[in-house]
């Protein structure tokens, strides 16, 4: 998963080996999952930048849940850009959360990318095969 | 997105093996993310320790289940503090050996949620574990006052919940 570097902290792959015969597309549906919140949060975080006069309590509390479920799903760079976010928000700089908001979303949407062809590459590779080159 | 335990939704009953017990009973009604994973476990001999997971966050909600599923128990999930309490208090999640919640949630928090199950007479003996992003001790030494059994940092790994479910048993 070389290409991944960066992208992905050692939380993918706690994920990773939960997936089982009784959840074979686990970590993709848990994946799909994290997208369809995460689309949803930044719609409401973008709402709220530009909401006057700014709430940064509430910009903090939804940034804070995407910086969770990014965590959850092991998404490094999303997650260290929410952190970076949330000091923004703490010292009531509008402009900062401006600046952060941006690289959110260029994070979320490379690692939404990789991830989409990260899948798309386990699939043409078969599971099997996939398993033992992992385990290399 | 709400989670519904109540008799609602539709899907239908695994097949139970004849080696299982002869009660055949309706598992919880699961979202289509978990439905997969109750029908494919059908065929291994159920665990008896049912666990009710609390969490807003959906991508939470199915690693936590995923993780304890794992270790063979059975889960309900709920996105609130507010479900879990109504459920519980109903009587809709029998037999609950363990309630493990996310600290901080919209409404009700995770915290107020262990109060109320340890002022229930009914619900005080339900161990009760607080999961939660931050690391806060104040708010860790709180928990563990108020009679929380454990205090896990998310995000949760499956060593976190055997090491845990390992002392609830």
């Amino acid at each position: 998963m070389v290409f991944m570097q960066g992208f992905l902290d050692e939380q993918f792959n706690q994920l990773e080996e939960l997936q089982d015969e009784s959840s074979p597309n686990f970590v993709e549906e848990v994946v799909d999952l994290f997208f369809k919140d995460s689309s949803r949060l930044l719609t409401n975080i973008e709402q709220a930048i530009d909401k006057y006069p700014q709430d940064f309590y509430r910009l903090d509390s939804l940034v804070h849940q995407f910086k969770g479920s990014g965590s959850s799903i092991g998404a490094l760079r999303v997650k260290n850009e929410c952190s970076v976010f949330k000091a923004h928000c703490n010292d009531r700089s509008l402009e900062g959360c401006r600046r952060s908001f941006q690289k959110i979303k260029r994070e979320h949407a490379t690692l939404k990318q990789k991830l989409e062809s990260y899948f798309q590459l386990l699939r043409q590779v078969g599971p099997r095969e996939y398993a033992v080159c992992s385990r290399k | 997105m709400t989670s519904s335990v109540a008799a609602a939704a539709p899907s239908p009953a695994p097949a139970l093996s004849p080696a299982l017990s002869p009660k055949v009973v309706a598992p919880p009604p699961q979202k289509a993310a978990d439905r997969k994973v109750v029908a494919a476990a059908a065929d291994e001999v159920p665990n008896e320790m049912h666990v009710l997971a609390v969490d807003d966050s959906s991508v939470d909600r199915a690693v936590i289940a995923k993780i304890l599923r794992s270790s063979k128990y059975r889960v309900t999930t709920v996105e609130s503090a507010t479900r879990a309490l109504e459920l519980l208090c109903l009587g809709l999640v029998p037999n609950v050996n363990m309630i493990i919640t996310d600290y901080w949630m919209p409404g009700m928090t995770g915290y107020e949620l262990l109060k109320r199950v340890k002022e229930s007479s009914k619900l005080k003996e339900i161990p009760v574990v607080i999961m939660s992003s931050e690391n806060v001790p104040n708010r860790i030494s709180r928990c563990l006052e108020e009679g929380a059994e454990d205090f896990l940092l998310k995000p949760v790994r499956p060593s976190d919940v055997s090491r845990l479910c390992s002392r609830i048993r």
